[in-house]
């Protein structure tokens, strides 16, 4: 038998394993859970090469040229398929339907390959002889690529590269049938020229591999998605481990289900210490129900205002029975009502007063976000409050963004506002700083605080007032709607960390 | 006359072409002309309307005679033109508990160059757009913004503290340059060493004319413009224009040549070569407004421009004010003055007898209704091109984000203005609405109020979509809407030699003891504060005439 058609045999057959290989091994990392990953993307691969059987008896005519065809078809396909599905993870809403659209269409697309050439060559062979040698290659060139795999493809070429590789070998044999079998084939200018093309692609998506990886990698999340929604307002993307849930809002995370309530009792417990008085509460932002549920552990908390921007979050966190479980059902309350409303334009037509205010917006890191920390909303704040009301703002990290937290500080005291400023370690974000504020001093008001609480009690806070040289004040400007300088020192302290 | 005629002289297609290809800074093919308007191009889908000054009944004025009144009322006062002086005017006399006058204005709303529009989506202007923080020494100006609320208070060394929702939200403004957009309007980005030089240099030269006095103990330059020193020293950067003056002090920098004739253009409608350096000059120096929490450069805006000064001065004339009259004689007479008008409401002729009259109106029209009165030649006016552009989105752009103030460097026109930087929300609304600012200046004013007037919108489309695609490629796929509006007469122009001249002073004299005048251009240069201070002025004049 011609060598050179039971090489290709052996190519083929490599070829087709590693690009199963590759989905199986793309899938349990982009999606984790390993075992369902492989044996899913298995089982669809096998099934769509016996659709690829199946088809192969339309082929009558031409067959050479249809083989060189499918030949470049397997190499481009298969070659790129890494690289479009780290790409498109992103669009995690979609992702499985993506993966197994790829993996059944090279699927049905390497099912198809054996059966044409066996049809091609089952004229110039005895039949016993064909069967026999072209399944031995077909299964050396499978165990070749399962053993080289993981001992030296992923572990010195990476994925993207493995199969940008294995494409070009696919390319590489219907260039060889082409030349050798140049009499006997149709179109073989055209067909040059495309595999010619394909190569070119494959190599050149090989070199800026890295690029592609980082770019990828920069959007995916480490952990399985298990949850997407882009509302008009954000993009919401839920992520789960062993050990947490995770929310993303834009790519930034608000919390991570295994130290929330850190944060949360931080943020919701001092003011209430604070506050004389309990009845009426304004939540502003904080459309996740946590800061809600920390509220709704003090009897005398009458009503809850709940002013969030964005109405499928909120929804979201009423309605999912993982997320409703987390703020024990918080927003389900009857004493809680949500409103969904940008909190200025909300404040200025705003006629109650609030005893104590919650404020928890996502950091200031853009002009239309820093509107909500300037002198002009504090002051419209101020018609909101009675004299003992007590506020508290999530102020960013005071370690990282030192000059952002104390400007928080600073705009709050230029309104005319008593401070208190305040930290805390969150493990999953890092040193966390909130303001605490009131129209009048400040002194604490309750001998107790609810039971049961994880993190947050009477005597801890003094040490919460303490910050130490790297993070303590240093002078810095009000933040107004006519400077916002705030968004500047976020984004230079943000930006210098994040290098 | 300066007008528009549009009855003789009828332009051919070439030569709105060759206007086209004036403002465009191109050439433009028949073939592009004649695609647009046949609307199968890429500017197909921008629907949009066009507007202007009341340039069509104006023009009766001109053109018409006008039947005897039969039905005459008598005022004590009559105030003629409802822009920013005549308002002004009337908040003065109710400020004295004088209430019996009537305001006549020919639009259908008061405000003048201070009108604004709204759409579904924002507010937007229709010509001023905002004010500068004033100066210290301008107390009626700081009166007026304290009562409507924009001055808060004042800090315990006697400076105002403005409400900071009335002050210009940062980031206030940005310059397309090299391909990226940059912080502030002075040219930086990109530009080299020595023209950075020449540009420290001239700023630092108009500081000095900021703080420079003259003989007569007077700012060099001031607000309001006849606060200004006399001092020869000064009046003679009148004689020459603003290019002789940088010529003269050999600034050679390009990108400063731009920076002077850009900012000339924004506030007299011409660039260097044609306003005076005296004017040029008064650009830089003249402000000097302290605030508390903002710096001296800030400035008052709102998504609606001037009109929400106009909002909070229109109250004081909402009982005396007829909107859609059309004054067309003025007689004085030993004791009263005739006012004839047309009513466009009631298609009538009417007369009030008045004891005195404010004339509120540019000078171009004021004379025409005066007999006798011959108008000065001397006063020459910048048309405008105003365009409110409705769009999904304004796209980002390379370097410093959307700003309120969004020029391109050596444009063709001033750039536009983000209507709904004012706004308190996190959120933009579904439309976004921008105000385009076209200075007609490529043409003498006569010949480009003539093209101007006469442009079909499609052909505005493609000049407008063109300039913008300049600083954000591709934005055509985003504009739905554009509103065009034409100010023929759009504002008075500081040519050498025309500040300091003679026209002026005479044009600011009563007539007949009992007829004043009200308008900025009395000073010469088209701004609020000065059109405030003369409708002021002639309030009191009028008062004390008449003895209250």
């Amino acid at each position: 038998m011609h060598i050179l058609l039971l090489f290709s045999v052996f190519v083929i057959a490599t070829c087709g394993l590693i690009y199963e290989l590759v989905a199986g091994t793309l899938a349990s990392y982009l999606l984790g859970d390993s075992v369902t990953q492989f044996s899913t993307i298995i089982g669809a691969y096998l099934f769509s090469m016996g659709i690829g059987a199946y088809f192969s008896r339309f082929f009558n005519k031409n067959l050479l040229s249809w083989f060189i065809q499918l030949e470049i078809l397997v190499g481009l396909i298969g070659g790129i398929s890494s690289s479009l599905l780290f790409l498109l993870f992103e669009h995690a809403a979609s992702f499985r339907l993506i993966l197994y659209l790829m993996v059944g269409l090279t699927g049905t697309l390497v099912g198809l390959e054996i059966p044409l050439l066996m049809n091609i060559l089952k004229n110039r062979y005895e039949f016993k002889d064909l069967v026999s040698r072209v399944f031995t290659f077909d299964y050396i060139g499978a165990l070749l690529a399962s053993i080289v795999f993981p001992l030296l493809l992923v572990p010195y070429l990476g994925l993207i590269r493995t199969s940008c590789f294995f494409g070009i070998l696919n390319v590489i044999v219907a260039i060889v049938v082409l030349v050798k079998f140049k009499s006997d084939i149709k179109w073989a200018n055209y067909l040059k020229a495309k595999a010619i093309s394909v190569v070119i692609l494959l190599i050149a998506v090989f070199v800026w591999a890295n690029e592609i990886m980082t770019f990828a990698e920069g959007q995916a999340f480490r952990d399985t998605v298990i949850y997407t929604h882009s509302s008009p307002y954000q993009r919401i993307v839920l992520t789960k481990n062993k050990h947490e849930l995770r929310l993303y809002l834009n790519g930034n995370l608000q919390f991570s289900s295994a130290d929330e309530y850190r944060y949360h009792e931080a943020l919701v417990h001092p003011p209430m210490l604070y506050s004389a008085k309990h009845k009426n509460v304004l939540v502003l932002g904080g459309g996740d129900g946590m800061a809600a549920r920390e509220l709704l552990k003090y009897h005398d908390v009458e009503h809850i205002t709940l002013v969030d921007l964005d109405p499928s979050m909120t929804k979201l966190f009423k309605q999912n029975s993982i997320l409703y479980k987390l703020n024990d059902r918080s927003l389900l309350n009857p004493k809680v009502q949500v409103i969904n409303a940008d909190a200025f334009q909300w404040l200025k037509e705003n006629q109650q007063q609030y005893d104590v205010v919650i404020i928890d917006f996502p950091d200031p890191g853009n002009y239309a976000v820093g509107k909500l920390y300037t002198t002009a909303f504090y002051r419209q704040l101020r018609r909101a409050l009675h004299e003992e009301s007590v506020v508290v703002v999530q102020s960013t990290s005071p370690y990282v963004a030192p000059k952002a937290f104390w400007c928080v500080n600073k705009t709050m005291q230029a309104c005319g506002y008593e401070t208190i400023p305040y930290h805390t370690y969150v493990p999953s974000f890092g040193e966390w700083g909130y303001v605490m504020a009131s129209p009048s001093a400040l002194q604490v008001q309750q001998d107790s605080i609810p039971s049961g609480l994880k993190y947050f009690a009477k005597d801890v806070f003094p040490q919460m007032r303490q910050f130490t040289a790297d993070m303590d004040n240093r002078p810095v400007l009000a933040n107004q709607l006519n400077n916002q300088v705030l968004v500047q020192y976020f984004e230079d302290e943000w930006g210098k960390y994040q290098e | 006359m300066s007008g528009g005629n549009t009855k003789s002289n009828a332009l051919t297609r070439k030569d709105f072409l060759r206007y086209m290809a004036l403002i465009a800074g191109a050439t433009i093919t028949a073939t592009e002309f004649t695609a647009c308007e046949s609307k199968k191009d890429r500017y197909g889908h921008i629907k949009g309307s066009m507007q202007g000054a009341s340039a069509k009944l104006g023009h009766q004025l001109r053109d018409s005679t006008f039947p005897e009144p039969t039905i005459i009322d008598h005022v004590e006062a009559v105030i003629i033109g409802g822009g920013v002086a005549g308002l002004s005017a009337a908040r003065i006399f109710q400020q004295h508990g004088f209430t019996n006058f009537q305001l006549l204005e020919l639009e259908q709303h008061v405000g003048g160059n201070s009108s604004y529009g709204q759409n579904d989506y924002s507010a937007y202007p229709l010509g001023a757009h905002y004010l500068p923080i004033p100066n210290p020494n301008n107390k009626a100006l700081l009166e007026l913004l304290a009562e409507a609320g924009i001055i808060t208070g004042y800090d315990a060394s006697g400076i105002p503290i403005y409400n900071e929702t009335d002050l210009c939200y940062d980031p206030e403004e940005r310059l397309f340059i090299n391909n990226r957009w940059q912080e502030g309007l002075v040219p930086n980005f990109g530009v080299s060493k020595p023209e950075l030089a020449d540009i420290t240099r001239f700023l630092a030269a108009m500081d000095t004319f900021r703080w420079a006095k003259g003989t007569d103990q007077r700012y060099a330059f001031d607000i309001p413009l006849l606060e200004s020193s006399s001092d020869e020293q000064f009046t003679r950067l009148d004689k020459i224009t603003m290019a002789q003056y940088l010529a003269d002090e050999k600034y050679t920098s390009k990108a400063l040549r731009w920076y002077v004739d850009y900012c000339c253009r924004d506030d007299y409608g011409a660039g260097i070569n044609e306003v005076s350096a005296w004017a040029g000059i008064h650009y830089f120096a003249s402000r000097k407004g302290k605030a508390a929490n903002a710096e001296s450069s800030h400035v008052l805006t709102w998504p609606e421009g001037n009109g929400y000064l106009v909002k909070h001065l229109k109250q004081y004339s909402a009982q005396q004010a007829n909107t859609q009259c059309l004054a067309y004689k003025i007689t004085p007479h030993e004791h009263e003055v005739w006012v004839d008008y047309y009513d466009v409401n009631t298609h009538t002729n009417k007369r009030i007898v008045a004891k005195a009259a404010i004339m509120a109106m540019p000078q171009f029209i004021a004379k025409r209704l005066l007999p006798a009165a011959q108008y000065d030649h001397a006063f020459v006016y910048s048309p405008w091109l105003v365009a409110n552009v409705t769009l999904s989105e304004v796209p980002m752009g390379s370097g410093y984000p959307l700003c309120w103030d969004n020029v391109a460097f050596e444009g063709k026109s001033l750039g536009y203005v983000n209507a709904q930087q004012q706004t308190v929300r996190v959120t933009m609304p579904e439309k976004q609405v921008i105000t385009y600012y076209l200075p007609l200046d490529q043409l003498s004013p006569v010949a480009s109020r003539k093209y101007a007037i006469n442009l079909p919108h499609a052909q505005w489309v493609k000049l407008i979509v063109d300039d913008l695609e300049t600083m954000h490629p591709n934005i055509h796929a985003n504009i739905e809407n554009i509103d065009t509006w034409v100010w023929g007469h759009g504002m008075v122009r500081p040519h050498p030699g025309f500040i300091s001249g003679e026209a002026v002073k005479a044009a600011r004299q009563p007539v007949h003891e009992r007829i004043f005048f009200a308008h900025s251009d009395l000073s010469g240069i088209s701004i609020f504060e000065e059109a405030f201070y003369h409708g002021n002025n002639a309030a009191r004049a009028l008062l004390a005439k008449l003895g209250k």
